[in-house]
């Protein structure tokens, strides 16, 4: 073996205190050391085509380059041994620059720390073998489970680039939460107004033909990595054909069935016919086959009691419809399809902590005590009261009691604050103000947050509204909620006040992951926080991106966050998607992976314990550990855990950093 | 860790105190004058590394007794190689990680801390001690704090003296070549 040494005096950097004539004299005689050549500058443009000349003419079959910190130059001499026709990892760089003549004062004993640093180079190199970078083909397409702003925007912005996306939405409606709302804060904006325009781009704008929209399915299986995964989607039963039914909702109104309206949280009753609400898109009905009449009959189950004859073939939706035949398609059917992706964007948004876990607010037992998703709705034109406020027994409130915090910032619940909550809060303020001109508007909170450049003056609206208090109080604990005459009675055990006297109570509680989104972790194998989010590869570098390569996240998903924030992270979420996954570009794999010797390996899985990419999987037929080399990121903690010896890391094996360390020490 | 593996009668130090030196303060003194301490600094690429060229981009001087090899991550550091360094001469090991929770590969350090606990305890049956073996975090930032504990490890190890290894390099029996031809290794993680 040929090993070649050059050294640089980087101008007098190195060599005002390491000689390099006495470095070539320590290291001569050093096994395969076949010559020792000094430049002024090796990365200087000349000092690079001397480099590539001689690497050419003396034919080395390994390489030492002894000058500044590798940080700096390592990607330069790499480029001039893959120029020079040389494998670029068959060299060692020696730091004799930052880690030696820039930090010692001594001349000789500057000369004899590069000396030895140079030494364990030149053992170690002989160690490297060539190592080649990989390519694997990628699907450029995009799977984004999750219709809210988040997961809409990223779908549209992906989708404008002319890449394939599937939008995977629970919901039989897209839009998510805020779709739901009649205003938005901080400026009061009609939300439906809003969010129709993107909503349209997405079903009938120029790029829609690229989104494949799933309303009512749900993600129930991924397998594969970044650039190729597999998911398997299950598509729930509409039944109603969404490309023919025009939307008319004839077939609503003839329907003989009411149930509980989940979309108004309750507050009103919907048909089993029913469009989510008014304005939803896809605009378009479904049927609810646990309400349905028919249903009761096709698909007995224990809970469903027999049902009367005449009953089981209702058709009154089907013979309703203006369009005929066809459209209502009662056989429809329950499907899984498979899709192959890319990338994964979840945007599965958030939901509200369980105010009913604070007995003392009485929710759930007063009825006039509402979440704030609840006053939302009733606030909304396309509500249960179609946007009239209202008690629960219909009269016209005198008196609104917001209670802030609810779990926030407690370390009994959630020792978060979510940040948006005093936003909606002064934002019920002013639209109380505007619907009932004296009502009084209670508000009790532990802290009153209001960041960025429009929410305080949203704050100032609130306070000058004339009926309006502000009181604070230390502990969601001190609040005792009772109803009293058919009002609400709201007091503070701290306080030696009267117990405020209100007709409704608006419970603003922490924003908290949604139900299934463990599940949905699980299957994913992406990692919780906490709290239970979505954990993000890093809070601030990289809020987008989950801790396994190819899922990106957007939204209330990751974080409690507002309509703002998600709708700007679903970009970020598409711009790495769109940076790292391009169209007709293979995947480059990094060869600096571990890698397993399976004749030595026992199968006892202490390397899938410790590696925290999951990028060691499991060959069951085998009984063996297998890398995968696209997820493998080369740290090289599972190869120091092995107990047996079979886990290697490339071009940091124990042979090349034993000999480093016998070198160093020579 | 199976300390089964081990075979005492071939790790020599292992009976021995190592300390002897220090009940006699004359010799102390004699060791410290002229005594240079060999150390091997294993730094990750991402923290300390930095850190240590931070420390050179500003100039710092410090004492030239730390070789340093570098690593991609400080979870990389296999027990072995902290054996192997004094088995090839070394007097004193450092690693250095990034912070907690700064770990460019989400949690090495937390495994080469653990790692280096297992350690200490082996250090001091092994008669090595366990001052002898540093564990500490730097960030890229860090050029100062580089300094400061590369300065005290050669402190501690210059008062500590050399290892008193008659023999010890017979431990190579159990590493490098050795170990790949033997098949075993003399600690597992």
């Amino acid at each position: 073996m040929k090993i070649g040494v050059y050294f640089c005096n980087c101008g007098t950097n190195i060599s005002d205190k390491v000689d390099s004539g006495q470095v070539g004299q320590k290291i001569e005689g050093i096994e395969n050391v076949s010559y020792f050549k000094t430049l002024e500058l090796m990365c200087s443009e000349e000092g690079k085509e001397f480099l590539h000349n001689d690497l050419i003419g003396e034919k080395p079959d390994r390489v030492v380059f002894a000058a500044c910190s590798p940080r700096e130059h390592e990607n330069t001499f790499m480029r001039i041994l893959s120029g020079a026709d040389m494998n670029p990892y068959l060299m060692q760089m020696v730091n004799i620059r930052e880690q030696v003549a820039w930090v010692t004062e001594d001349k000789d004993k500057a000369t004899a720390k590069a000396a030895n640093f140079i030494k364990g180079a030149i053992k170690r190199v002989s160690f490297h073998k060539p190592l080649e970078k990989k390519s694997i083909e990628m699907s450029p397409d995009v799977l984004i489970i999750g219709a809210g702003p988040a997961g809409l925007k990223a779908a549209l912005t992906i989708a404008e680039t002319g890449r394939k996306v599937t939008l995977v939405e629970k919901r039989p409606v897209v839009g998510g939460q805020p779709v739901l709302y009649e205003d938005v804060f901080p400026n009061l904006e009609c939300a439906p107004c809003m969010l129709e325009p993107m909503l349209n781009e997405i079903l009938h704008g120029e790029h829609a033909e690229n989104i494949e929209i799933l309303t009512m399915s749900e993600v129930i299986d991924l397998s594969g990595f970044y650039g190729n995964f597999i998911a398997k989607i299950r598509k729930s039963p509409r039944f109603v054909d969404k490309e023919q039914c025009i939307g008319c909702g004839e077939c609503i109104g003839v329907c003989p069935v009411a149930v509980k309206n989940e979309f108004n949280n309750g507050l009103d009753d919907r048909k089993a016919i029913s469009l989510s609400f008014a304005g939803g898109l896809p605009n378009v009905p479904f049927i609810d086959m646990k309400a349905c009449l028919r249903a009761k009959v096709a698909a007995p189950s224990a809970e469903v009691a027999a049902t009367p004859a005449e009953n089981e073939d209702c058709r009154l939706c089907d013979q309703s419809c203006p369009l005929g035949e066809g459209i209502i398609k009662f056989d429809d059917e329950e499907e899984v399809i498979e899709k192959h992706m890319g990338a994964i964007i979840v945007a599965v948004g958030a939901s509200l902590y369980d105010a009913g876990l604070i007995p003392g607010l009485g929710y759930g037992k007063i009825p006039d005590v509402y979440t704030a998703f609840e006053f939302e709705r009733l606030l909304s034109s396309s509500g249960p009261t179609g946007g009239e406020l209202k008690t629960r027994s219909g009269s016209t409130p005198e008196s609104i009691a917001i209670i802030h915090c609810v779990g926030s910032l407690d370390s009994n619940h959630k020792e978060y604050c979510s940040g948006i909550c005093c936003q909606y809060a002064f934002k019920f303020n002013l639209m109380i103000e505007h619907k009932l001109h004296d009502a009084r508007v209670h508000h009790l909170y532990k802290e009153l947050v209001y960041p960025g450049k429009e929410e305080y003056l949203l704050y100032k609206r609130a306070k000058e509204n004339p009926n309006a208090s502000f009181t604070r109080y230390s502990s969601i604990d001190t609040i005792g909620i009772n109803s009293e005459d058919g009002r609400v009675r709201v007091k503070n055990t701290e306080s030696g006040k009267e117990a405020l006297i209100a007709d409704m109570v608006v419970l603003c509680p922490a924003m908290v992951p949604t139900k299934g989104s463990g599940k949905l972790g699980e299957l994913l194998d992406t990692t919780n926080d906490m709290f239970g989010f979505f954990e993000e590869l890093h809070g601030r570098l990289d809020s987008a991106r989950s801790k396994v390569r190819g899922i990106y996240l957007a939204g209330t998903c990751q974080s409690p966050m507002n309509i703002q924030q998600a709708i700007t992270q679903g970009m970020a979420a598409a711009g790495y998607v769109l940076a790292g996954l391009v169209e007709g570009k293979k995947l480059d794999v990094e060869p600096i992976t571990a890698a397993v010797d399976e004749d030595r390996c026992a199968g006892c899985r202490i390397c899938m314990t410790v590696c925290p990419y999951k990028a060691i999987g499991f060959d069951m037929e085998k009984q063996k550990a297998s890398v995968n080399e696209v997820l493998c990121l080369g740290c090289g903690t599972c190869v120091a855990a092995c107990p047996a010896g079979a886990m290697s890391s490339n071009h940091f094996t124990n042979d090349a950093i034993y000999a480093e360390i016998e070198g160093v020490l020579a | 860790m199976n300390e089964d593996n081990v075979n005492r009668d071939n790790v020599p130090g292992c009976c021995n105190t190592g300390l002897e030196s220090e009940s006699e303060p004359e010799l102390k003194f004699k060791f410290e004058s002229e005594f240079e301490p060999k150390i091997v600094g294993f730094l990750c690429n991402w923290c300390s590394y930095a850190g240590a060229d931070k420390a050179g981009g500003s100039q710092k001087s410090y004492p030239p007794n730390v070789n340093v090899i570098k690593v991609m991550c400080s979870g990389r550091v296999d027990p072995q190689f902290v054996l192997k360094a004094y088995a090839a001469g070394a007097d004193g090991v450092l690693i250095l990680a990034c912070h907690p929770g700064d770990c460019h590969y989400k949690e090495g350090n937390y495994r080469a801390l653990q790692r280096h606990r297992m350690l200490l305890r082996m250090l001091n049956q092994l008669g090595i001690g366990s001052e002898r073996c540093r564990f500490d975090y730097v960030s890229a930032g860090e050029g100062d704090r580089f300094v400061k504990i590369l300065t005290e490890m050669v402190d501690t190890i210059r008062t500590l003296g050399p290892i008193n290894r008659p023999g010890l390099n017979n431990i190579d029996e159990y590493s490098s070549e050795k170990r790949s031809e033997n098949g075993y290794s003399i600690i597992g993680s």
